[in-house]
């Protein structure tokens, strides 16, 4: 099958409300569409880090997941302002999180790894004052 | 085969969707007027019998006529039950099972001490969240709704199942023919009597049959009524800290103080997904255990439960404070080990072929869209997104949805209206005679 859209959903920022929707819509589709287990649980815990990311980070974007025979492709794009030091941005325990959003329980700095460590493939591309664009790719 | 322990009476239901809206699961629908249970997805929750104003939904259990079909007929007595009697000294109760015609009495108890010990040793043996798996309607909700979570239930046998394979095999190894025994689980719930034909993560279950609390109950208040002074008096200790698993949090007390501040007690169904929902995106941190029971405050809020959950959970933690330290036994009498494990289910896959499974759900999303999004559940299911999806899978149609057809009638009159001025030649002449 050639690769398709799943599921695109706008996240706005500081949106805390509604963290965790595109996520748990998400995994709703892929229960639907059969995916392995393992898989599903992945591609849900990657989306919802970055969907996190967009509400705490940026200045608003939208999530793109795409689908194909082989692989879940999970878009991320913000509208700003883009990451200053990725390499730093990678490192386990940091975060720029202000304290508001530590006292929510989010901004331990490992949100980066995560989506890593779930995924096959995860490229950043960011321009400050521009935006971010992450890209998460997991293959069947 | 029989399937689930939660049942319908048709004749007493009125068709309101209470119950379908209330479904954890969403298992019920009404068509024709009458609720139905969708076999596989339904979890024997009970959260429909409890909603339901017309009591058309009900459980049946074992009787205790059939206590005298068996020649060593053995009770169980889950930790809750003493909870529901006020004042009665643990003692009393357990005389009055064996007035009733049990040969043995045994406490659930005792085996719920043993698993929590095993449970730490687990817990410091292996890394990780674990999910208790107790409640068998957690266990049944994780299986089916959070599949991908199965990982997570501790792969341990609820005490009710330990300590009753513990009763038979004491019974055989005394001479005792296995067929001769009949083990009864007093049961809170009908979650419970579903394990003893549909069990989990084991092969059969050594639990015969299940007895509501209810009908024990009444039983046992007779006999307490009529007890004479020199009733026998059954010594063996009260585990009175295992009497704390029968309300939520006091498994987690039992597990030492270190596990304790690192473990979570969440009952209640629906507060139980939401805390699943987090957990399958990975949004719980440094917890160790997840004590999760489907009935709000643990299985003092059972269904089968005579006493309302408030009291009983009071009185039950009353008598807990009355242990001092666990009863001392040979902890390797339990057999804790699951042979089977737990199977995570798939469900909902709306074809085989991913390809056709994308249209199908591209159909699903242009379902949605069409429907008024109210979530009234006139429709007879629990709302408009279930209500597409039956629409896709063939189980409903769009008319099914009271706003749609109403639309659709607004449309067929303007058309029928529209038709009605389009006369032929001839009748518009005779017209304008008239």
């Amino acid at each position: 099958m050639r690769e398709q859209v799943l599921l695109q959903s706008k996240i706005a920022q500081g949106d805390f409300s509604r963290g965790g929707e595109t996520s748990s819509n998400l995994k709703e589709a892929l229960r639907k569409l059969g995916i392995k287990l393992t898989i599903s649980r992945r591609v849900t815990i990657v989306t919802y880090e970055m969907e996190m990311n967009i509400i705490i980070h940026s200045l608003g974007g939208q999530i793109t997941v795409y689908i194909s025979s082989e692989q879940i492709r999970v878009v991320a794009e913000d509208l700003g302002p883009g990451i200053a030091d990725v390499e730093r941005a990678l490192q386990p325990g940091y975060s720029t999180a202000d304290d508001y959003v530590r006292a929510l329980g989010f901004g331990a700095g490992m949100g980066l790894n995560n989506i890593k460590h779930y995924s096959d493939h995860f490229t950043i591309e960011t321009e400050e004052g521009k935006g971010t664009t992450f890209t998460a790719i997991i293959n069947f | 085969m029989k399937k689930h322990s939660v049942l319908l009476k048709e004749e007493l239901c009125e068709g309101c969707t209470n119950c379908v809206k209330n479904c954890p699961t969403k298992a019920i629908r009404v068509h024709n007027g009458k609720a139905t249970i969708r076999d596989e997805l339904c979890i024997d929750c009970a959260e429909c019998i409890r909603i339901c104003a017309y009591h058309a939904k009900h459980s049946l259990t074992a009787s205790l006529d059939d206590v005298s079909g068996y020649k060593y007929p053995f009770a169980l007595i889950p930790p809750s039950f003493y909870g529901q009697f006020r004042g009665v000294n643990p003692r009393r109760v357990r005389n009055a099972l064996y007035a009733l015609g049990f040969k043995e009495v045994f406490d659930v108890s005792l085996a719920a001490e043993a698993l929590s010990r095993k449970t730490g040793e687990f817990l410091a043996a292996n890394q990780g969240i674990y999910i208790s798996s107790s409640c068998p309607v957690v266990v049944r909700l994780v299986k089916i709704m959070y599949p991908e979570l199965t990982e997570y239930l501790l792969p341990l046998k609820a005490p009710t199942d330990a300590m009753a394979e513990k009763a038979r095999k004491e019974a055989v190894a005394r001479g005792i023919e296995l067929e001769e025994v009949g083990t009864f689980l007093i049961t809170p719930c009908p979650g419970k009597n579903t394990t003893t034909f549909d069990p989990l993560g084991i092969e059969s279950s050594p639990i015969d049959k299940t007895l509501d609390v209810g009908q024990v109950y009444q039983a046992v208040r007779s006999v307490l009524a009529a007890e004479q002074k020199d009733l026998q008096e059954q010594n063996s200790p009260v585990p009175y800290l295992g009497l704390g698993w029968g309300q939520s949090g006091g498994e987690v007390k039992l597990l030492g103080e270190k596990l304790q501040s690192r473990s979570l007690s969440v009952s209640g169904i629906h507060r139980v997904k939401s805390l699943l929902d987090e957990l399958s995106r990975d949004n719980i941190r440094g917890v160790r255990y997840l004590e999760l029971s489907a009935c709000e405050y643990g299985c003092v809020g059972g269904i089968f439960n005579v006493v309302n959950p408030f009291q009983a959970r009071y009185d039950l933690r009353r008598l807990r404070a009355q242990g001092v330290e666990p009863i001392k036994q040979d902890y390797d009498s339990y057999n804790f080990a699951l042979p089977a494990g737990f199977e995570p289910l798939q469900l909902g896959q709306l074809d085989s072929d991913l390809e056709k499974a994308m249209e199908k759900l591209g159909q699903l999303e242009r379902e949605i869209a069409v429907l008024p999004g109210l979530d009234c559940a006139a429709c007879g299911a629990p709302d408009c997104r279930t209500l597409a999806e039956d629409i896709v899978t063939g189980a409903a149609s769009r008319s099914d949805c009271v706003f749609l057809l109403r639309k659709q009638m607004g449309e067929l009159t303007e058309r029928l209206s529209a038709l009605f001025q389009e006369l032929p030649p001839v009748m518009k002449k005779r017209e304008k005679g008239l």
